[in-house]
């Protein structure tokens, strides 16, 4: 799927996502919840396509009910008892609050799936890079080697079965002492390629003065537009948080606030934050069906 | 010890008591002031996230040499491979293993880092979430302990010690730090009860985790520690020289 909003400057994607997730993670307000709900699915949604999504949702489902029963389970403040269970009163405002805690549990595993879309692993080499130069050269090392070590074992075990130590017609017990000798085989090609992959790197002048990196990341003016609407829409949110506009009390009792101008100011500008990537994508498409 | 070793250590030390006397009593004191309903979540994650952040920048700022760096992403992604290898068995994974090998062979500091980014890296193949950094924070440790109780003497480098100690850890750091971490995250205000529960619903959970690390020792210590020995005998990497000249030549400052 085309991703406009991932083609901006991956600092952007990044405080995007550091945004959406931090608010997602606290606001527990019902109607921040659903606008937060409604970004996260369509996006990732769009990304992902209804299938992967739905088998998402359906993996989370369990966990999100886990969610909603335990905590009415476990938290007896609030004031409208149901039921009792055994001493412990079930209370009206504890099953709220484990649906909102269920809902906030979607949003989130929602918001982290579009993340691990768009923020791809060289993007975020590029970001960490900077500030931590050898940590991110151990994360996209270590990305390399995985499937290089995939591709050795099988090496090492079909050449063991070309010299005909083969796993097959053997029990349990030696099949895994096969396997440990096809591993150990590998763990020490691996170390030794460790070391010549070092001293390459050495000789190519690894970790001397001066030396930069290379990427192909630009800030544009495109990503100046975003990074002033990005810092408007999260500053009014803010401002809104601030003043208690998104405070939801569920206990003792339930209030919401009053619906003020404010506060519906408020719930507009965290619902563009939250449908951005796709109003961006909107706009882009629309542009293109206009130059065809 | 010179004078600007000495002012090195004294600022590492303060460093540490600023950030031990000062963030963790404001992460604590913000709990009791805000009192918010996530004001346990909040505060611990500031714990966490800071405790990680000194862990991996001391290990950044003394610039390790390129064979360190390579042999530590091996071995992350040796964990993370093994991971992936056993995805199927719910917790039987060969991850605090691996990380208990690193430390005692490459010390605490080594351990923490392939701890920490084994957790970090293999949740790109397994899903990102909140729960990244307590994998992170709680290998890490796993790592950090073996690597100081061996230099310090207390563990022994043989199998059937790593084995005892890798059952111990994996059971009461990893399920220690993880079990509360779905209380903590997704409940109102975490009472005793709820911890317990956690406990005790996580209990086979930890107790197949423990016995994976104690099987997974089993096989691995001896062929592990004989190609990390030998590797580092053959190229002289982290020898006790080289390694103090790295502390305190290249700024051992955190």
């Amino acid at each position: 799927m085309r991703d406009t909003f991932g083609s901006y400057h991956p600092s952007l994607n990044f405080l995007y996502f550091l945004a959406v997730i931090g608010f997602g993670m606290f606001l527990m307000h019902p109607i921040f919840l659903s606008i937060s709900l409604v970004g996260s699915l369509s996006y990732a949604i769009y990304l992902e396509g209804t299938k992967a999504i739905g088998k998402q949702l359906l993996y989370s489902i369990p966990l999100c009910i886990l969610v909603g029963v335990i905590n009415p389970l476990f938290n007896h403040e609030g004031i409208t008892i149901l039921t009792y269970i055994g001493d412990n009163p079930l209370t009206l405002e504890s099953i709220y609050y484990g649906i909102a805690m269920a809902v906030l549990f979607m949003n989130i595993i929602l918001w982290f799936k579009c993340y691990s879309y768009v923020m791809t692993s060289d993007k975020l080499i590029y970001l960490l890079g900077r500030k931590l130069p050898t940590l991110a050269l151990i994360f996209s090392m270590t990305l390399r080697f995985v499937p290089l070590f995939k591709k050795q074992f099988k090496k090492v075990m079909r050449a063991q079965e070309g010299i005909g130590n083969s796993s097959r017609k053997k029990n349990i017990l030696a099949r895994i002492k096969w396997a440990m000798k096809v591993l150990s085989i590998m763990v020490t090609w691996i170390l030794e390629n460790a070391i010549d992959t070092a001293d390459s790197m050495n000789s190519r002048g690894y970790g001397l003065k001066g030396r930069s990196s290379f990427s192909l990341y630009f800030f544009q003016r495109r990503d100046a537009k975003l990074l002033i609407g990005l810092v408007l829409l999260v500053g009014s949110v803010l401002t809104g948080v601030l003043n208690g506009q998104t405070y939801m009390r569920y206990f003792p009792s339930v209030k919401l606030q009053p619906t003020t101008v404010q506060s519906i100011a408020v719930y507009i500008a965290y619902g563009v934050l939250c449908i951005l990537p796709l109003g961006l994508q909107m706009v882009e498409d629309i542009k293109w069906h206009y130059l065809k | 010890m010179s004078d600007s070793l000495k002012r090195r250590k004294y600022r590492r030390i303060g460093l540490s008591v600023i950030l031990m006397g000062g963030l963790v009593p404001f992460a604590t004191l913000w709990h009791f002031l805000y009192q918010g309903e996530r004001s346990f979540y909040i505060s611990s994650l500031i714990m966490m996230m800071y405790t990680i952040v000194v862990f991996l920048s001391a290990f950044e700022r003394r610039k390790p040499q390129a064979r360190e760096v390579v042999v530590v992403s091996v071995l992350v992604a040796l964990a993370v491979t093994g991971r992936m290898a056993f995805f199927m068995i719910p917790q039987f994974k060969p991850v605090a293993a691996i990380v208990i090998l690193s430390g005692v062979c490459l010390g605490g500091e080594i351990g923490f880092v392939v701890g920490a980014m084994t957790g970090f890296v293999s949740n790109f193949f397994f899903g990102q979430g909140p729960w990244t950094p307590w994998q992170m924070l709680a290998f890490g440790v796993i790592g950090f302990l073996a690597g100081v109780l061996t230099e310090k003497g207390i563990l022994k480098k043989k199998k059937l010690n790593l084995c005892i100690f890798g059952g111990l850890t994996t059971f009461f750091v990893y399920g220690g730090i993880m079990n509360p971490c779905s209380v903590i995250m997704f409940t109102s205000k975490p009472t005793l009860q709820s911890f317990i529960a956690a406990y005790i619903s996580g209990f086979w959970f930890d107790m197949m985790h423990s016995m994976a690390s104690v099987i997974f020792l089993w096989m691995l210590t001896i062929p592990m520690l004989q190609k990390l020995e030998r590797i580092k005998k053959k190229y002289g990497l982290l020898n006790e020289v080289f390694k103090d000249e790295l502390l305190w030549e290249e700024g051992g400052h955190i």
